[in-house]
């Protein structure tokens, strides 16, 4: 009797135990809107690669979800031991998910691997100050750059480490073997991709225990799969469909759309037409009902707003239509014929701001013309040798979170898309670039960024908000760097 | 009937060449891959290097000679956007179009012969005008707004069928069948319509005062003279959707088609694939088109091979 009501006992706690367990088998679904076109993690510049490897692979500096930077799998934040050195201590104990151990080999391989020419690693463009990396000790190493280099720690967490064997002898573009908390299981080309989780995880084992990527393009079959409940979340939800999903999650992201003035040319070459610009246009009311409030008036500069360098004591420009009116007039230049340059279809509502602003711009007496360009001639009017736009329009992303990286690419005269000629500003930025001392740093941006608003170069319009659609049963605070990390995301049932 | 063979094989190479010289030319001339394919930040040197990488830092004459060379051991070069070979990328995902189209024209074909000697049996009839009205509607529907309403309806609301993707049966359901209403449609309207000519011909009436069952005059004589315009529609049907409409149907239900692939590669400026992608397209073009010259023949032996 005793031990039949034992063995009761221990069928019930058996069977106690399995259903526990397989409640807690996690599995969720995650579309996004392109295929990983490898997942090397240290070739391209590739949005689906990293939506994908930044679960498996870490990076010696980290981001909390605000954008704060910490370190990953340094067990500290780095230290300067000279001019162009930074010195990592790393984190002890953290092994690969193929067994190898990470240590400084490990780090000094990864740096070699991606600055290596012969690879032709896109993510250079984040990276391009590193030369070299050396071992001090096993859990201690030095990276060395071309000069004095104030954003280091920030570039650290652009970059992926590798483990070192497998980076020689395997297939890191198939078979991607990192130290994070997911571990590659396959990848069906054209389908999907599946990860699962990490029981060692030197952070601890996520909740989730597996994720399921696919692969849909078009945006209204992502919303539809939301809907029907296959998938669990859903990247670049339109802010229109915000009251259609089951739950959604908005965060001010990396973008930020400007247009940059042509300060050399004819018309826009004087203050006054430039001013007018800049007050012609009600921003406020484009981020109501151009974003449904899912955007944010840029306060007077083009930087992020979670970027070192941001300066939060600028004001945004105020919407002052007959002021705008009355410089046009001033200036002499009403009836004279503005040029807008822009693309369609690569940045939230592009096409829609541009003709917003350019309506604005139209009722300052100016002659507006809009050329909407197909991409690659788009980047030529952006970027190439030909004359300046008057203005030109761009969704800027600041993937560094550091002034530079606006300052370099839109202003500095040795940057791809500026369209001044003030060499006094190109020297400031320049010094900002391999200024040490934090706090002299971020006082010479913030000076820089009062210059720029008051000579109005820039027309900065909005820092745009990335929106996700979640699952009813998802729970999720999205990120400011819009990685999706799965290991902070839960599921209620 | 070989050197007939041989003779069209000889014409489809030509125009396998030509079109893929063409496509050689507007991806080279229009827009710059480079800038397309590497990030906004990419320097002078960067794009300099990959120019030279992929060739396209070459004279057009000498990267035409050279694409020509490596096209007779079917060597496309390697996909910008993928990686690896474009061969093996259009190996991944010409079956998965295949399989889609075959089997959505298959049972628009099928449904198409019902229907439509249905509708001629009794032309102007109620049975007509439903079918002929549905036939319309079929072809004035685009079939992007299709899908997503099919979507909606089976897999949103009644939770019937999944939304996207492929893996079992039921995710080829709702793209075949909104693959399958365009051709439906007008293979049903041309079927019926050659069947009401042909059921009003002598030789039927000559067959029904003979004694003969309806059945067997609507099946065995008027049905098969229906077959070459039939046919002929079933081809060019093939090709449109294999060419055309499966571009629209993979990418509203992320079919990992070739239409996918091709779109996807047109948009990263991929111009590897984009040439693969065509040459092959126009290989089953120029080759559905002899089959159905060959089939032709077999069916009506007056039909010359010249």
């Amino acid at each position: 009797m005793i031990r039949k009501c034992l063995n009761a006992l221990g069928t019930t706690a058996l069977a106690l135990a399995v259903g526990t367990a397989g409640a807690w088998a996690q599995s969720i679904t995650i579309a996004i809107g392109s295929e990983p076109s490898t997942l090397d993690p240290q070739l391209r510049d590739d949005g689906g690669e990293r939506q994908v490897n930044d679960n498996i692979y870490e990076t010696l500096m980290a981001r909390k979800a605000d954008g704060a930077l910490i370190p990953g799998l340094a067990a500290a934040a780095p230290e300067r031991v000279s001019e162009s050195a930074w010195e990592f201590v790393l984190r002890e104990g953290i092994e690969f998910h193929n067994g190898e151990p990470f240590n400084a080999d490990a780090v000094v391989a990864s740096v070699e691997r991606i600055i290596d020419p012969t690879n032709k690693s896109e993510q250079l463009a984040y990276l391009g100050t590193i030369v070299s990396a050396e071992k001090v000790d096993e859990t201690t190493v030095r990276i060395l750059t071309d000069g004095p280099d104030p954003i280091l720690p920030s570039r650290m967490y652009w970059m992926k480490m590798i483990p070192p064997q497998h980076a020689q002898s395997g297939n890191l573009d198939e078979q991607p073997v990192g130290t994070g908390p997911y571990k590659f299981v396959d990848w069906q080309h054209g389908s999907e991709i599946r990860i699962e989780a990490n029981e060692g995880y030197w952070g601890g084992a996520p909740e989730i225990d597996e994720v399921t990527y696919r692969f849909v393009t078009e945006s209204g079959t992502r919303l539809s799969g939301l809907m029907s409940g296959e998938f669990d979340v859903i990247t670049n939800l339109l802010p229109e469909y915000t009251s259609a999903v089951p739950k959604f999650a908005a965060v001010e992201g990396l973008e930020t759309s400007v247009f940059i003035l042509g300060a050399d040319n004819a018309l826009t070459s004087d203050p006054k037409v430039r001013e007018a610009l800049n007050l012609a246009i009600d921003r406020e009311s484009m981020a109501k009902n151009l974003f449904g409030g899912y955007a944010t008036v840029a306060k007077g500069q083009p930087v992020n707003p979670k970027a070192f360098g941001y300066n939060p004591d600028l004001q945004p420009y105020p919407y002052d239509p007959e002021r705008a009116k009355a410089l046009i007039a001033e200036a002499g230049a009403t009836g004279k014929t503005l040029r807008v340059n822009g693309e369609s279809g690569r940045w939230l509502k592009d096409r829609e701001q541009i003709e917003a602003v350019a309506g604005y711009w139209a009722e300052t007496g100016l002659e507006v013309d809009i050329v909407i360009e197909e991409f690659s001639q788009y980047l030529d009017s952006l970027m190439g040798d030909g004359p300046r736009p008057d203005s030109i329009f761009l969704a800027n992303s600041n993937e560094l979170l550091d002034a530079d990286r606006e300052s370099t690419f839109l202003l500095h005269m040795n940057g791809p898309a500026y369209s001044n000629s003030d060499t006094g500003l190109t020297e400031k930025l320049s010094k900002a670039r391999t200024m040490i001392d934090e706090q002299e740093r971020q006082a010479l941006y913030h000076e820089v960024y009062e210059y720029v608003r008051g000579q109005n170069y820039l027309v900065p319009l909005f820092h745009l908000q990335d929106i996700y659609g979640l699952s009813e049963r998802m729970e999720w605070t999205p990120r400011v760097d819009a990685k999706l990390l799965v290991s902070e995301m839960s599921v209620t049932e | 009937m070989g050197s007939y063979i041989l003779g069209r094989l000889a014409q489809s190479g030509l125009v396998v060449l030509g079109v893929t010289t063409v496509v050689f030319i507007v991806t080279r001339v229009f827009g710059d891959p480079v800038s397309l394919m590497l990030p906004l930040s990419a320097t002078a040197e960067q794009k300099a290097a990959f120019a030279h990488q992929i060739g396209l830092d070459q004279p057009l004459l000498a990267q035409f000679f050279a694409f020509a060379g490596d096209l007779v051991t079917l060597d496309f070069g390697e996909s910008l956007w993928q990686r690896r070979p474009v061969i093996e990328v259009i190996a991944d995902c010409l079956p998965n179009s295949l399989l889609l189209v075959s089997v959505a024209l298959a049972a628009a074909t099928l449904m198409a012969v019902l229907l439509g000697a249905i509708a001629a049996l009794r032309p102007g009839g109620v049975i007509d005008k439903a079918i002929s009205g549905i036939a319309l509607l079929g072809l004035s529907m685009p079939q992007f707004w299709v899908g997503l309403l099919l979507i909606l309806v089976m897999s949103v609301y009644l939770k019937l069928l999944p939304s996207s993707g492929m893996g079992s049966a039921a995710h080829l359901v709702l793209p075949a069948i909104t693959l399958a209403l365009t051709p439906l449609a007008r293979q049903t309207m041309l079927l019926r319509s050659s069947m009401i000519d042909e059921l009003n011909k002598q030789y039927v009436r000559t067959a029904r005062a003979k004694g003969m069952p309806f059945a067997r005059v609507l099946i065995v004589h008027a049905l098969r003279n229906t077959w070459i315009p039939f046919l002929t529609l079933a081809g060019w049907e093939f090709i449109l959707t294999l060419a055309g409409y499966s571009v629209v149907v993979e990418t509203v239900f992320a079919w990992p088609g070739l239409g996918l692939t091709a779109i996807q590669a047109i948009q990263r400026g991929d111009l590897f694939l984009v040439q693969g992608v065509v040459f092959t397209i126009a290989v089953l073009i120029v080759t559905v088109n002899i089959v159905l010259d060959i089939l032709f023949r077999a069916i009506d032996p007056r039909i010359g091979l010249n």
